[in-house]
């Protein structure tokens, strides 16, 4: 829920627009035909080896677009982007392909998805609508199901892409044991050394949202991509000069402080982390406890409170 | 932050989303709102593809839109359920407020209704499979009949908890086969294999450990030395014995230089030093990376999937 921005609250909200602000532009330019270039990313180019060997051996290659909330979130779409381009591949070379997934809302869409790759290749009679499956929505009932899957069917390749948590590794090493290619990427930080530690390929942090853009090369997704590059430039510019101005803010001493929603005078004291001009900006006042007298509505205007909860 | 939903005891904020119970208002609202959703559902049906397209567009723009303004937008400060808006800030505040609860129960009945489609998808599956005799369709058996006795079971239970003797169903001794039933399936079985599930987890990091830390590169190498001293640092024997030599070569001294060898203190210094800066510049990333998706998602510029 929102802020009430009295103090210094407004700084997230204007870093955000700015970034906005990087994304839209270079998608814009990227628009206008400018030529953009992105650096190679190992994890992307060994798919078309991946989907290659799983053609060789006749196996299914295996993708899991991670847990999830529960939700179709912009994590778990941009795995089915992914997904999609590996699909193509494999739907050019009818090899077999298992997508597993945890939530209904996202098995729906990955089935319309998965379809409209073989539509456009010109395959729909190789699409088995049974390739699309919803696994279970529990955390491990969902692994165990991806496992089982993997080493029943003996999978060449495994695209394990998205928002994975301490289910990752059972999947990864269960792929590993079956000797399949892994091609692996976890938005979370904490799940992504452990799929470093077992899989082939691993996509890094962003390297992940970069994937449709270097697989697609639409000038959309390119100029997004390089607006994100402005982001982090900014960010990391933002994180030096924060450091410098808050390292030499630190060597001198105060005679002010900021306490209960305004600036008081104290005797002279060494600086705190606290007096800083960016710890300032960065923590705004969470409760400046200001109480506001308004009309009130009439109690009989007032909706029926909610039923007791029965259950005990 | 204030939140002023815990100065709602009984009573919900007056709000264009609710009424008074069976008043002619609430009636008529729940009436007009079924026609116009039938109305909608009917013009989706009978709108050319094209024209639909730019539906999704402008409901996603809008959905989106009201979730920005949801974040954004500054709290009413002090709200209690009877209050008037003092003047348009605070009531568009008030409105954010209270439709952000009616939106998020939109996505809830649409998962609801998606949930139907997942079960169709494994009964398709495993009812194919077990026609077919297909490889290992006994398993699909097992999965069939685990479902249906635990929806059977979860179900039942539910409904006797919510009826009038749900109270004496605390007691195991009024528990009748459903209970039971519900009691073994989800503590006895569902949880169970949870958890052993879980515990593997703690095998598959010693056999991927082995593979990853395996001095084959530079780069291994250092990864090897790093994770040795931190695990070791955790390791309290061992811990003790090291950072008492260490003492013992600075006779003592608290101050001596040789003092920032403590296994301790290399460990800390490779966490803060190296694996934190490390984390943050990833998640910056990942931030980032997530809010042009948002946005591209948002503005109906992502056109990827499954379009060429």
């Amino acid at each position: 829920m929102g802020q009430q921005y009295l103090d210094t609250g407004w700084l997230g909200v204007a870093v955000t627009a700015t970034i906005v602000a990087f994304i839209l532009f270079n998608i814009y330019r990227a628009r206008g035909g400018k030529e953009l270039f992105i650096r190679r990313i190992p994890g992307l180019t060994a798919i078309d080896e991946a989907v290659g060997r799983a053609t060789e051996m006749g196996k299914p290659v295996v993708m899991v677009p991670g847990l999830g909330d529960g939700t179709v979130n912009a994590k778990s779409l941009q795995a089915l982007n992914i997904f999609s381009y590996v699909s193509r591949v494999a739907a050019k070379f009818a090899t077999p392909i298992i997508v597993c997934c945890s939530n209904a809302s996202l098995f729906a869409l990955a089935q319309e998805v998965i379809r409209d790759v073989y539509q456009q290749e010109g395959v729909l009679d190789r699409y088995d609508m049974d390739s699309v499956r919803f696994i279970s929505d529990r955390q491990f009932a969902f692994a165990a199901g991806v496992s089982g899957l993997v080493l029943r069917q003996q999978a060449a390749a495994a695209f394990l892409m998205g928002e994975f948590y301490a289910e990752s590794l059972i999947m990864a090493e269960t792929a590993n044991s079956v000797g399949a290619i892994q091609v692996a990427s976890s938005t979370e930080t904490t799940q992504t050394p452990f799929f470093i530690a077992a899989c082939d390929y691993v996509l890094i942090g962003d390297e992940f949202y970069a994937a449709s853009a270097y697989l697609a090369k639409q000038p959309v997704l390119v100029g997004s991509l390089i607006g994100q590059d402005w982001g982090k430039a900014f960010l990391g510019f933002c994180v030096l000069v924060g450091t410098l101005v808050s390292s030499v803010q630190l060597l001198g001493s105060t005679t002010q402080e900021f306490k209960e929603g305004k600036m008081n005078t104290i005797p002279e004291r060494i600086m705190k982390k606290s007096d800083t001009f960016f710890s300032r900006m960065l923590n705004p006042d969470p409760d400046p406890k200001i109480e506001i007298t308004r009309e009130k509505y009439p109690a009989d205007q007032l909706p029926t409170p909610a039923p007791k909860e029965t259950i005990k | 932050m204030i939140h002023f939903y815990s100065m709602m005891a009984d009573v919900d904020p007056k709000s264009f989303w609710n009424g008074t119970n069976n008043s002619p208002e609430l009636i008529a609202m729940i009436a007009i709102t079924t026609i116009l959703g039938f109305i909608v559902l009917g013009f989706l049906m009978v709108a050319p593809i094209q024209l639909r397209k730019y539906v999704i567009a402008a409901v996603t723009f809008l959905s989106g839109l009201f979730y920005v303004a949801f974040y954004l937008f500054p709290v009413p400060v002090g709200r209690k359920p009877q209050d008037v808006p003092a003047n348009i800030v605070e009531s568009v505040g008030f409105w954010i407020s209270d439709t952000q609860p009616v939106v998020a129960n939109f996505s809830n009945i649409i998962g609801g209704f998606l949930l139907g489609l997942g079960i169709y998808s494994q009964l398709h599956l495993h009812i194919r499979r077990i026609t077919r005799q297909q490889t290992d369709w006994g398993f699909s058996v097992v999965l069939i009949v685990s479902m249906v006795a635990i929806v059977i079971c979860g179900y039942g239970d539910w409904i006797m908890r919510q009826g009038p003797k749900g109270s004496e169903l605390q007691l195991q001794s009024k528990w009748g086969l459903l209970n039971y039933g519900s009691d073994l399936l989800f503590d006895g079985l569902l949880q169970q294999m949870d958890a052993a599930m879980f515990s593997m987890v703690a095998f598959y990091i010693l056999s991927a450990a082995y593979r990853a830390f395996r001095a084959r590169s530079l780069e291994a190498t250092i990864l090897l030395i790093a994770a040795l001293i931190v695990v070791l640092s955790l390791m309290g024997a061992l811990e003790y014995v090291w950072n008492g030599g260490i003492n013992n070569l600075a006779q003592n001294d608290a101050n001596s230089f040789i003092q920032n060898f403590r296994l301790t203190d290399i460990a800390k210094w490779l966490k803060d030093t190296i694996q934190t800066p490390a984390i943050r510049g990833i998640d910056f990333g990942v931030g980032i990376g997530l809010l042009a998706m948002g946005l591209r998602l948002w503005l109906s510029l992502e056109t990827t999937g499954g379009n060429q």
